[in-house]
């Protein structure tokens, strides 16, 4: 009997461990956006500001949660203004977002074993920034995923909704155009210390300068394939 | 309209590119997952590459030079350890500095 109770005790103190471990996990991931939604902040003011002159402000501000990227909705808001069709423009984002394919294939093997509500709102929430981090961590890393995911996924919007009100003069600056370079590039350079994965990004920015006058779609479709085939010969080889 | 439809084709193929990887239940092979890891690395440094060398400011020359060289110093700096904020403060400062610089002597 007194076995049986402290083996309940036991697995009772280790599910809490686990989940004060799970809590953790969660703020540390939400702590870790905290830098990179405040460096977002300014991209968030400039699509509002897209946003706001487009031809269709609600449509364009939906698109907020459906794209759920800033480089892609400020590409097709561009797209649409300077008087392509929106098949043209849709075609060219989605090559662009094909990349969250990619990062979601990535993702699999961690969360094969989830519950689908919590695989399908990590889908949701998927975006570069939660994606980068989170292939930092160690550890923990569903949990930290969704922490910087809900973190980006609850900041975003609102950033979009007050540009919209405030943002028109952003885009006017001249610096504004290298806050997404520099916040993604700041997100994504840490990985240059893993060999595949500074070959890939070399690579891929060897393919990117050279496929310059091609549309953003092609380009980026081929330089994800560069940079991945580049890594795997990377990994054969090593 | 058009910015509807539009919004709505990239939107619902966004989702679906999120969600059917994630979802499906059947083990993806290893070497599959692990390329698709490093290939959304090279295309978020591409998006970065591309931005930068497409970057129009009419007030000074060369403007894609010194984008590259402003998003350089704090992409070195983020590379070191230094937060996010940060490089995105020296990138910009060094853009703003240089670009008066180059103002001032031309």
């Amino acid at each position: 009997m007194s076995d049986t109770l402290s083996t309940a005790a036991l697995s009772t103190t280790v599910a809490g461990a686990r989940s004060d471990e799970s809590q953790a996990d969660l703020r540390a991931g939400a702590r870790a956006m905290v830098p990179i939604v405040l460096a977002y902040a300014p991209l968030g003011l400039l699509v509002g500001a897209h946003v706001a002159s487009s031809a269709n402000p609600f449509a364009a501000w939906l698109s907020t949660w459906l794209i759920y990227g800033g480089a892609a909705q400020l590409a097709v808001l561009d797209v649409l203004a300077h008087g392509s069709g929106w098949v043209s423009a849709a075609i060219v984002r989605l090559l662009v977002n094909l990349r969250l394919a990619a990062f979601a294939t990535a993702m699999h093997p961690e969360w094969r074993s989830a519950p689908v509500r919590l695989r399908a709102a990590a889908a949701v929430m998927l975006t570069d920034a939660p994606w980068v981090v989170a292939r930092n961590r160690a550890h923990g890393r569903q949990r930290y995923y969704l922490g910087a995911a809900v973190a980006l996924f609850v900041v975003w919007p609102l950033l979009v909704s007050v540009g919209v009100l405030v943002g028109g003069r952003l885009d006017t600056v001249p610096v504004a155009s290298l806050l997404l370079p520099l916040t993604l590039g700041a997100v994504v350079v840490p990985q240059l210390r893993q060999r595949p994965a500074a070959v890939a990004m070399v690579a891929a920015s060897c393919s990117a300068a050279v496929t310059m006058q091609l549309s953003a779609g092609v380009a980026l479709a081929l330089a994800g394939l560069v940079g991945g085939m580049a890594a795997v010969i990377t990994e054969r080889v090593s | 309209m058009t910015v509807l439809l539009a919004v709505l084709v990239v939107g619902v193929g966004s989702v679906l590119f999120r969600l059917i990887p994630l979802l499906s239940s059947g083990r993806l092979p290893e070497g599959l997952t692990q390329a698709a890891g490093w290939a959304g690395l090279a295309v978020v440094a591409a998006i970065s590459v591309r931005s930068v060398l497409q970057l129009h400011d009419a007030s000074i020359p060369g403007a894609p030079v010194v984008a590259a060289l402003s998003v350089t110093a704090g992409l070195v700096l983020a590379f070191r350890g230094g937060s996010v904020l940060v490089a995105v403060g020296v990138g910009g400062a060094a853009y703003l500095i240089i670009s008066a610089a180059m103002a001032a002597l031309t």
